[in-house]
């Protein structure tokens, strides 16, 4: 089983992508595949407050930024999978030099391939991505083209997942697919 | 008339074409320097021709009021561009304004609005 999840920030999408991974993996094996490269002592506070989130729920951590698909190398065949978050993994994928700002242009093509190569491999996936597209502002080229880019990423994903969830400040709306909740 | 409306790159012109069966030449795609055309079936990237409004000191909802015969039969393609933060620049916050109260007219005179999530569409009317 595939489940995509996305919505606003702090909506609750992270807590509530654990509480669907504890429920798919039973007494399986659990992984959190860490996507986040911290930058500073804001991205370290929000890293911890993660790390103490989910820290009796028996996930084991795999820190993954790039190549996103060399996790199932790291993990049990039977494991079930947390990607958190889409949005990240693009960012490191897309500007692997925070100094230059260049993105690579294999970036998107390199994330959707590893992407739904676990939702082809993985027993149970879930893949969180953020929703970016509804805002009045002209962004400047570089940030309309990542943001171009996490959507065709997110299409990619809710066609290939069994079940597609919008959380809205922490109410679920299904586009596809349901879970027991 | 049938209205699409949702985020940035989440698919509706794609789901518009396959839906209701248009090809290209059945498509006017809005732009921020011109003004609007109503004779094609199909109306996209509304939202451009609201900025264009607001530079040109136009009122969209008046030319999609007094033109409602053109467009009765299309359908018409809007980003939902009102759902973010209140920007800071003026003409920005009467863009937003405006699309927001042009959507609102046009679903109330919509057949169907659906709004598409990551390619996947919700039916809203």
């Amino acid at each position: 089983m595939n489940v995509f999840i996305s919505g606003g920030c702090k909506n609750g999408k992270s807590g509530f992508a654990q509480d669907i991974v504890v429920r798919l993996s039973a007494n399986r094996p659990r992984y959190y595949v860490a996507t986040m490269v911290p930058y500073d002592e804001e991205d370290r506070k929000r890293i911890a407050l993660h790390i103490s989130d989910r820290a009796d729920l028996g996930f084991t951590t795999l820190e993954t930024a790039r190549d996103i698909s060399s996790c199932l190398t790291k993990a049990e065949k039977n494991g079930t999978f947390l990607i958190d978050s889409v949005t990240a993994l693009l960012l490191n994928e897309m500007f692997p030099d925070t100094h230059s700002g260049n993105a690579d242009e294999h970036a998107l093509q390199r994330c959707i391939d590893g992407l739904l190569k676990i939702t082809e491999n993985a027993e149970n996936a879930v893949f969180v991505s953020d929703y970016i597209y509804s805002d009045a502002i002209r962004y400047d080229s570089f940030t309309e083209n990542y943001r171009k880019s996490l959507a065709a990423i997110d299409k990619a994903l809710a066609k290939a997942c069994d079940t597609v969830i919008e959380l809205c400040a922490g109410n679920v709306i299904f586009h596809k697919g349901r879970i027991e909740l | 008339m049938d209205l699409i409306i949702g985020g940035a790159y989440q698919g509706k012109l794609e789901y518009a074409k396959n839906k209701y069966k248009l090809d290209d030449s059945d498509i006017y795609t809005c732009s921020e320097n011109e003004t609007l055309s109503f004779d094609r079936k199909c109306i996209n990237a509304i939202q451009e021709y609201t900025l264009y409004c607001v530079k040109n000191s136009v009122d969209a909802v008046g030319e999609f009021k007094a033109n409602r015969e053109k467009w009765q039969n299309s359908v018409l393609i809007c980003d939902d561009i009102f759902c973010g933060v209140v920007p800071l620049g003026a003409d920005m916050r009467a863009w937003r304004e405006t699309t927001g109260r042009l959507c609102a007219y046009l679903s109330s005179q919509a057949d169907t609005v659906e709004r598409i999530f990551c390619g996947l569409e919700q039916k809203l009317k």
